[in-house]
């Protein structure tokens, strides 16, 4: 996490000189970030001896953990290196809150068969992780449009992509990070049969919540390709709704019987 | 051995005098080899471009004698009668290498970090190379040249951006498209800057181009110069939906797009980003047009004022690079005097 706020400080650098200074140091910090990352998620896996996506820390970790995983691949062609300044206070935003209380909780996948529970929870932490790389390539758009909405020589010094890509780049994680979140979802809605009384969970708030987001996520799709709401509505709607997902998600957990019998 | 370099170039002297001193790429080696066999010069490399003539030379003789026999040499050359005192300017050590170096990274050139000098300098470089006029002071000398312009490019802001119109437009739809040579280029109007930000456009690759204007005429004249495609005026609407950069430069007195009009083409395009470069004084589009999503609207002046802005940068870096370049001249000429060897290229720019 402090590797993750060092690099955060370091991206507001960044992003006041227009990214025209080599980036390489964000990289290595969070590249130190994902070992460190890393070798925390091996370690609880090794001691919970299977995969630790069981309760709401270990998803948020586990969603993090894919986008800086991803950013460390990326980051190996220089000219992409400027990804970590978008990436970053993401990462430490989502960290912090990962941190909050009640969130690292044990005991939550036992009633239920645990390779479709654990599936559950990967898919929809990978979704998560979809959704926020979705905001991030979201956040360049803006950021760039704005320079070059206003005439500003720093939209033409920067080390960014071209807006129509990174517009691409926000709609196709968008719509990755859905079709995850519609198979973790099914998978859920499937494992929830095996509980004794389903109907009784049809009301839970974790289940409504999940029913939001994904009606909430295929508007934003449905907006794009039926009426052509592409560009900067549709970089603040993906923003949004991660915005939405973060603020929302400990909240909602917390109430769920499901996911806090 | 020492180096020093003279010549005349478009700080010292008019065209009406440089154009009587330009080589031919073909009489190089000819001229060279006379200069090598008068024994003013032991190795030689001569760069004449349209902005300067220039003779470095690697010599035995005093700074002062190598200067009158350099000058006797480019003046019978040419077969030059006139006085010139001055519009030829001469430099030893270490300002002859400082000299170099500036040229091969556009400092001392016409428009302030241009690249195209640093190709000149490695051709004229080549031809002597290939014919066996240069040895081991100017090898070193010139390699470090093309090591300090590769190093200031890359480090500094010297060569960043561009600094006319058309290359200003052509960064912006680079940073709008994904790919060039996707967009099709619609030109309103038959004006000398519209036809240059075209022609800017289609040698980055722009896949196509339409011209139109109120003269048909003038629009066929001017699709045939640029390879492009002339359709009438009043079919505009109709070819809109297929465009993504317009350049407009009709002379009309007033708006000849507005948001009322751009408003049903951009639901036909389906909001696909549209570039609009407005080169007409009066301007041809409503600047109201830039609060529509996805519309990029850029004038003259603001075009002008990105391409300035990339000129005072290039301005400000100047002192940076002079004193690199001093760092490095220095380092050359000692380690051939041999006091020490060859330094590498070190000193880091960290700071902009």
């Amino acid at each position: 996490m402090l590797l993750y706020g060092v690099s955060t400080l370091y991206s507001v650098f960044l992003w006041r000189k227009g990214f025209r200074r080599d980036d390489h140091i964000n990289y290595l910090l969070l590249l130190g970030a994902f070992a460190l990352h890393t070798t925390s998620m091996a370690k609880r896996g090794f001691d919970l001896n299977h995969c630790p996506v069981t309760n709401l820390y270990e998803a948020t970790t586990f969603a993090t953990w894919t986008i800086v995983a991803v950013y460390s691949v990326v980051g190996l062609w220089p000219r992409l290196r400027f990804l970590g300044a978008f990436a970053a206070p993401v990462l430490f935003g989502v960290g912090i809150f990962a941190l909050m209380p009640r969130l690292d909780t044990p005991g939550t996948r036992s009633t239920l068969p645990a390779a479709w529970t654990s599936a559950h929870a990967a898919l929809l932490a990978l979704s998560y992780g979809a959704f926020g790389l979705s905001s991030v390539a979201a956040l360049m758009y803006l950021s760039q449009e704005h320079d070059l909405k206003f005439h500003k020589l720093q939209a033409v010094f920067s080390r960014l992509p071209p807006i129509q890509r990174l517009d691409t780049i926000a709609a196709r994680l968008l719509v990755a990070g859905f079709a995850l979140l519609t198979a973790g979802l099914a998978i859920g809605a499937f494992d929830l049969g095996h509980l004794e009384n389903p109907q009784a969970y049809r009301l839970d708030p974790k289940v409504l919540w999940s029913v939001v987001v994904w009606l909430m996520y295929l508007g934003l799709i449905l907006m794009r390709w039926k009426f052509a709401q592409g560009g900067r509505k549709f970089a603040l709607g993906a923003i949004g709704s991660f915005a939405f997902v973060l603020l929302t998600f400990w909240g909602t957990n917390a109430l769920s019987l499901l996911h806090h019998p | 051995m020492s180096i020093v370099v003279l010549g005349l170039s478009h700080r010292s002297s008019p065209v009406t005098v440089r154009e009587k001193f330009a080589f031919a790429e073909a009489e190089l080696p000819a001229e060279l080899k006379g200069l090598r066999g008068s024994g003013v010069a032991d190795e030689a490399v001569i760069l004449s471009t349209c902005n300067r003539v220039e003779v470095y030379a690697a010599t035995q003789l005093e700074p002062m004698r190598a200067f009158a026999a350099l000058k006797e040499f480019l003046l019978r050359s040419r077969g030059c009668e006139e006085i010139l005192t001055e519009e030829i300017y001469s430099h030893c050590e270490p300002l002859s290498v400082q000299h170099l170096f500036k040229v091969a990274c556009g400092l001392d050139s016409m428009v302030l970090g241009e690249t195209e000098i640093l190709g000149q300098l490695k051709k004229a470089y080549d031809v002597a190379l290939q014919n066996g006029h240069t040895g081991g002071r100017l090898n070193k000398a010139f390699q470090k040249a093309f090591n300090v312009a590769k190093k200031l490019r890359t480090d500094t802001n010297i060569q960043r951006g561009s600094v006319s119109v058309g290359s200003v437009a052509v960064e912006l739809a680079e940073k709008i498209f994904t790919r060039l040579s996707e967009r099709n280029v619609l030109v309103i109007g038959a004006g000398d800057t519209s036809e240059k930000t075209a022609r800017a456009l289609l040698s980055r690759g722009a896949k196509s181009i339409i011209v139109t204007n109120r003269s048909h005429e003038k629009a066929v004249a001017l699709a045939g110069t640029l390879g492009g495609q002339a359709v009438a005026f009043d079919e505009l609407a109709k070819i809109f939906p297929e465009i993504d950069i317009a350049i407009s430069s009709t002379s009309a007195p007033g708006y000849v797009l507005n948001r009322a009009k751009l408003e049903p083409l951009m639901k036909l395009r389906r909001n696909r980003a549209l570039l609009l470069i407005d080169i007409a004084v009066p301007r041809d589009i409503d600047p109201e047009v830039n609060l529509m999503e996805n519309v990029f609207l850029y004038n003259i002046d603001d075009l002008q004022a990105m391409a300035d802005d990339y000129l005072k940068q290039r301005q400000e870096e100047v002192a940076r690079c002079e004193e690199f370049i001093r760092q490095q001249a220095a380092g050359l000429v000692e380690s051939a005097r041999g006091r020490s060897t060859p330094g590498e290229i070190t000193p880091a720019f960290g700071g902009h």
